[in-house]
C-alpha cells in the first residue's frame, strides 16, 4: 500500500526520462501509456548498478555479459555490474551504506541479508514477488533465511550444502560403504586409520563453522531457538553435546590430525584435494575445485548425506546468496526487473550449473533432483530432506564475527576445555550477543 | 586568513629584510620613538613568518588528520551501528563504551599482557638484532656490503600477509618443514600443533615480525654509523680504547637519537600488530588465548558492526602510545640536553 506513492513517482520519472531520449534515440514502442508500471520496458538512459560476489561462477564474465545485453534489450537500460571479492565485500558494504553509495541491487550472503535489512538498508519485496507470482516456487531454506520482522527483503538466487564427502579408493579398497549413522561413520574412520596411519581418515576442522551444526541438528539440538523476542542459544543441551562429543571424539580417537584443530575449510579442501583425507564434510561447490587443484583425483571420490545419529539425515546449512535492493535504487521496478532476471529462469539455471550451486527456485530444482551424478545427487538429497539454517537474526553476523562456535571447537580439539565446559561459554556468549540487538 | 598572512610578512619583510642583522644599526639611525614602533612590527612579523611558512602543512593536516581524529573522538561517545550508519543520526551514550572497554576483563587478562609484552619482546629484538647486522654491514667491503644488504632488502620488501603465510607453513603440523625436522630429530614423537598455544604461537609471530622489521633499523643505524666522524674513533684508539669502549662511549653516544626515531618507530608498529596475528591458523580470535589489541579491537567493533566500541578502542590506543612517545622523547631529550 504504502509503495503505490512512490511507484508512480517512478513511472514519472520514466515518463520524463522517455520525453528526454526518446526524440534522439528513436525508440519504437514509446507510448508510455502502454507500459505496465511493474515492468519497465522503456527506462532507456538509465543505468542500474550492481554488485556481484567474486569467484562463485568461474565464468561470471561471459555470463554477466549476456545478461546485460539480455537486459538492455529488455528495458532498455544499461547494467553496471561490479564483482566485489567476499573478503572485503562487508566492509565496502559498510563504506557504502555511511556515504550512501550502495547499489541498486547486489548480491548478500544469506546472513548478511537480516543483518542489512535490520539497519534500514534494504527495501521489502514481498509486493514483488506477490505480483510476479513467485511466492510459491522459492526454496524455503533460503526464502527464510531473507526474512526479517515477516517481511521478505532477500530474493533466494542460489544456494549450496555441505554434505560428507569421501575418498572412493579407500572405501574401495577397504570395502568400506558409505556411512549412514554415526556408528558406522567411526568405523570407517577406524578402518581407514589402520589401512592408512599417515593419512587423515576424517577431518574435524577447528576453525570451520559450518562443519559443526550438522552434528548438533543430528543428535536432535538446536543451535539457538527464539521465544518472545528472546534468542537462547541451545548449544550446551544434552542432545547438542552429544553432538559435539562425537564430532571432537574422532579427532581425540586419533581419527583426524594435529594441524586440523586450526584448519578452516580451505585447508580441509587442499588436503583432500592432495588425496590425504579419508572422509570430511565439504561442500556441492567444491567438486570442481578439488579437481582443479589435484588432477590424479578425478573420479575418486563421491559424496553422501550427513547421517543423523541412527540414520536418517542430519540437517546441513544451507549456504547461499540473495539478491537484494537497496534502499538507495532509484528506479526500483527496474531493480526487481533485474532482479527477477536473475533468480528466475534461464539464467539463474545457467549460473546454478557453472558455478556448482542450486537455484533457489523450486521448479527449477526439480531438474537436479533427476540427476545420477554421484557427486549431485547425494547434495541435491540433502539440500531437498536436509538443509537447515543458521539462526535468522540481525546480530548472527556478530555471532559469527566473534567466531563464537568456532572458538568452542578449538578450545574442544586443543584439549584446553573439555565438551561441556566449552559449549556452555560458547551457549551464554551465542545467548548473550543475539540478545544485545544494534 | 593564509593571505594577510603572507602580507604582514611581506611588509616586515621590506623595511628590514633580514632578522638579526640590522640591528646593530638600528640604535643608531631614526627617532627612539620610530625604533620602538619598528621593532614592535618586527616582534609581531617573527612570530606570525614561521606559522605563516608553516600554514600549508598545518592546513592539509587538519583536513586530512584533524577531522577524522575529532570524528573518531565523537564517536566512541556513541553506540554507533549500522542502523546509525544508514540513517545518519548521532545515538550518544555517554561513557558507556569506556566503561565497557575498560571494564572488560579479557582486555586486562589477555588481550593487554600479550600486547605489551610481545611488543617489548619485539622490539628489543628488533632493534638488537638489526643493530648487529649494521655492525656486520659497515665491516664489510662495498660489494658484499650490495650483496647483503639486497638479500635484507627483500626480506623486509616481503608484504605482511606472504610473510605470515610462509611461517604458517612452516610450522604447519603436518606438512611443516619445523615439526619434519623435529621428529626426524627424534625430539619429538607426536606432531604439534604451534598455534594452539599461546607462548608457541607468540614465538612465531615474533619471528614473522623481527624477521620483517629488522632490515629497517639496519639500514638506518648502519646510515648513522657511517655518519660518526672517523677521527673520533681513532683519536679513542690513539688514547688506547679498544673496540667495545670505542662501540659504547664514542659510536653509541653519536647514535641516540637514531635510536630514538627506531625504537619509537618499533614500539609503534609492534604494538599494533594485526596481520600477523589475524592471517595465522586461529589468530582471527578463533583462539581466544592469543588475542592482541589489534583483533580484538577488530572483532569486538567492526567485526559486529559496533563502531562506536571500534573508535573507543582507537582513542585510548593513541592516548597509550602518545603517552609511550611523550615519555621516550623526552628522556632522550633531557640526555641530549644533559651531555
Amino acid at each position: 500500500m504504502k509503495s503505490i506513492p512512490w511507484m508512480k513517482g517512478v513511472t514519472l520519472a520514466a515518463v520524463a526520462s522517455l520525453a528526454l531520449t526518446g526524440c534522439s534515440g528513436g525508440q519504437p514502442n514509446a507510448d508510455p501509456a502502454s507500459s505496465n508500471p511493474s515492468t519497465p520496458a522503456n527506462a532507456a538512459g538509465q543505468t542500474l548498478t550492481v554488485w556481484i560476489m567474486q569467484g562463485t561462477n568461474p565464468k561470471a564474465d561471459d555470463f554477466l555479459a549476456d545478461v546485460t545485453s539480455a537486459f538492455k534489450q529488455k528495458t532498455g537500460a544499461d547494467l553496471k555490474v561490479e564483482l566485489v571479492a567476499w573478503s572485503d565485500a562487508h566492509d565496502r558494504f559498510t563504506t557504502a551504506m555511511a556515504g550512501g553509495t550502495t547499489p541498486d541491487v547486489a548480491e548478500t550472503g544469506n546472513t548478511w541479508t537480516p543483518e542489512f535489512a535490520g539497519a534500514g538498508a534494504l527495501v521489502p519485496i514481498d509486493d514483488y514477488i506477490k505480483a510476479s507470482n513467485l511466492g510459491s516456487d522459492l526454496v524455503k531454506g533460503l526464502t527464510d533465511a531473507g526474512q526479517l520482522d515477516g517481511k521478505q527483503y532477500g530474493m533466494p538466487w542460489y544456494a549450496g550444502v555441505r554434505a560428507l564427502m569421501y575418498n572412493t579408493e579407500m572405501f574401495t579398497a577397504l570395502n568400506l560403504k558409505p556411512p549412514t549413522t554415526w556408528a558406522e561413520i567411526e568405523s570407517a574412520a577406524a578402518a581407514i586409520k589402520a589401512a592408512y596411519p599417515d593419512k587423515i581418515a576424517i577431518a574435524v576442522p577447528g576453525s570451520a563453522e559450518m562443519t559443526v551444526y550438522p552434528w548438533v541438528w543430528g543428535a536432535g539440538g538446536q543451535v539457538a531457538s527464539e521465544s518472545g523476542g528472546k534468542w537462547k542459544s541451545e548449544l550446551d543441551s544434552t542432545a547438542s553435546q552429544e553432538g559435539l562429543s562425537f564430532w571432537t571424539g574422532l579427532a581425540a580417537k586419533g581419527y583426524s590430525s594435529a594441524s586440523a584443530t586450526t584448519w578452516t575449510e580451505a585447508n580441509v579442501l587442499e588436503s583432500f584435494a592432495a588425496g590425504n583425507i579419508g572422509m570430511a564434510l565439504m561442500g556441492s561447490w567444491t567438486p570442481k575445485t578439488i579437481v582443479q587443484k589435484g588432477p590424479e583425483m578425478e573420479g575418486k571420490f563421491a559424496a553422501t548425506p550427513i547421517p543423523a545419529k541412527t540414520g536418517g539425515i542430519a540437517p546441513s546449512v544451507l549456504g547461499g546468496s540473495h539478491l537484494s535492493m537497496f534502499s538507495t535504487a532509484k528506479n526500483k521496478d527496474l531493480a526487481w526487473e533485474f532482479m527477477k532476471m536473475m533468480t528466475t529462469g534461464t539464467f539463474a539455471e545457467q549460473w546454478g550449473a557453472q558455478a556448482g550451486y542450486f537455484p533457489g527456485q523450486k521448479s527449477l530444482l526439480e531438474a537436479s533432483l533427476k540427476s545420477s551424478d554421484p557427486l549431485v545427487a547425494p547434495f541435491v538429497k540433502q539440500f531437498v530432506d536436509g538443509g537447515g539454517s543458521v539462526p535468522v537474526s540481525p546480530a548472527f553476523g556478530a555471532v559469527q564475527a566473534k567466531k563464537t562456535t568456532v572458538t568452542m571447537m578449538q578450545s574442544i580439539l586443543s584439549e584446553k576445555q573439555d565438551v561441556a565446559a566449552a559449549s556452555k561459554a560458547a551457549a551464554d556468549e551465542m545467548t548473550s550477543v543475539l540478545n544485545a540487538g544494534n | 586568513m593564509t593571505e594577510s598572512t603572507l602580507k604582514n610578512v611581506g611588509a616586515g619583510q621590506s623595511p628590514a629584510p633580514t632578522g638579526s642583522a640590522p640591528r646593530p644599526a638600528e640604535a643608531t639611525s631614526g627617532s627612539p620613538r620610530r625604533g620602538a614602533a619598528q621593532a614592535r612590527r618586527r616582534r609581531t612579523s617573527k612570530l606570525i613568518r614561521p606559522w605563516a611558512l608553516l600554514a600549508p602543512g598545518l592546513i592539509v593536516i587538519g583536513a586530512l588528520l584533524g577531522w577524522p581524529i575529532i570524528k573518531v573522538v565523537l564517536l566512541s561517545f556513541q553506540n554507533y551501528g549500522l542502523r546509525q550508519i544508514v540513517s545518519g543520526t548521532w545515538n550518544f551514550n555517554g561513557g558507556a563504551n569506556y566503561a565497557d572497554v575498560l571494564g572488560s576483563a579479557q582486555l586486562w587478562q589477555v588481550v593487554l599482557p600479550n600486547t605489551v609484552v610481545f611488543a617489548i619482546l619485539a622490539v628489543t629484538a628488533t632493534v638488537v638484532l638489526g643493530t648487529l647486522v649494521a655492525l656486520l654491514l659497515a665491516k664489510l667491503g662495498p660489494i658484499l656490503r650490495g650483496i647483503v644488504s639486497s638479500v635484507i632488502m627483500i626480506a623486509w620488501a616481503m608484504p605482511a600477509v606472504t610473510g605470515t603465510y610462509v611461517w604458517s607453513w612452516i610450522f604447519d603440523a603436518d606438512a611443516g618443514i619445523a615439526n619434519q625436522l623435529l621428529m626426524s630429530m627424534g625430539w619429538m614423537d607426536q606432531p604439534f600443533n604451534w598455534f594452539t598455544n599461546r607462548f608457541t604461537f607468540y614465538a612465531i609471530v615474533l619471528l614473522n615480525v623481527v624477521h620483517h622489521g629488522f632490515p629497517f633499523v639496519a639500514i638506518t643505524v648502519l646510515a648513522a654509523f657511517l655518519g660518526v666522524p672517523r677521527e673520533h674513533i681513532e683519536a679513542a684508539e690513539m688514547d688506547g680504547a679498544g673496540p667495545w669502549r670505542v662501540f659504547w662511549l664514542i659510536v653509541i653516544p653519536q647514535l641516540r637519537q637514531v635510536f630514538a626515531i627506531v625504537i619509537i618507530l618499533s614500539t609503534i608498529w609492534d604494538f599494533k600488530v594485526f596481520t600477523q596475528v589475524y592471517l595465522m591458523p586461529g589468530g582471527d580470535g578463533a583462539n581466544r588465548d592469543v588475542l592482541n589489541l589489534g583483533v580484538w579491537s577488530y572483532t569486538e567493533s567492526f567485526g559486529q558492526n559496533k563502531f562506536g566500541y571500534g573508535s573507543t578502542i582507537a582513542v585510548l590506543l593513541t592516548v597509550v602510545l602518545l603517552i609511550v612517545t611523550v615519555i621516550y622523547a623526552r628522556t632522550i631529550l633531557s640526555q641530549e640536553d644533559g651531555s
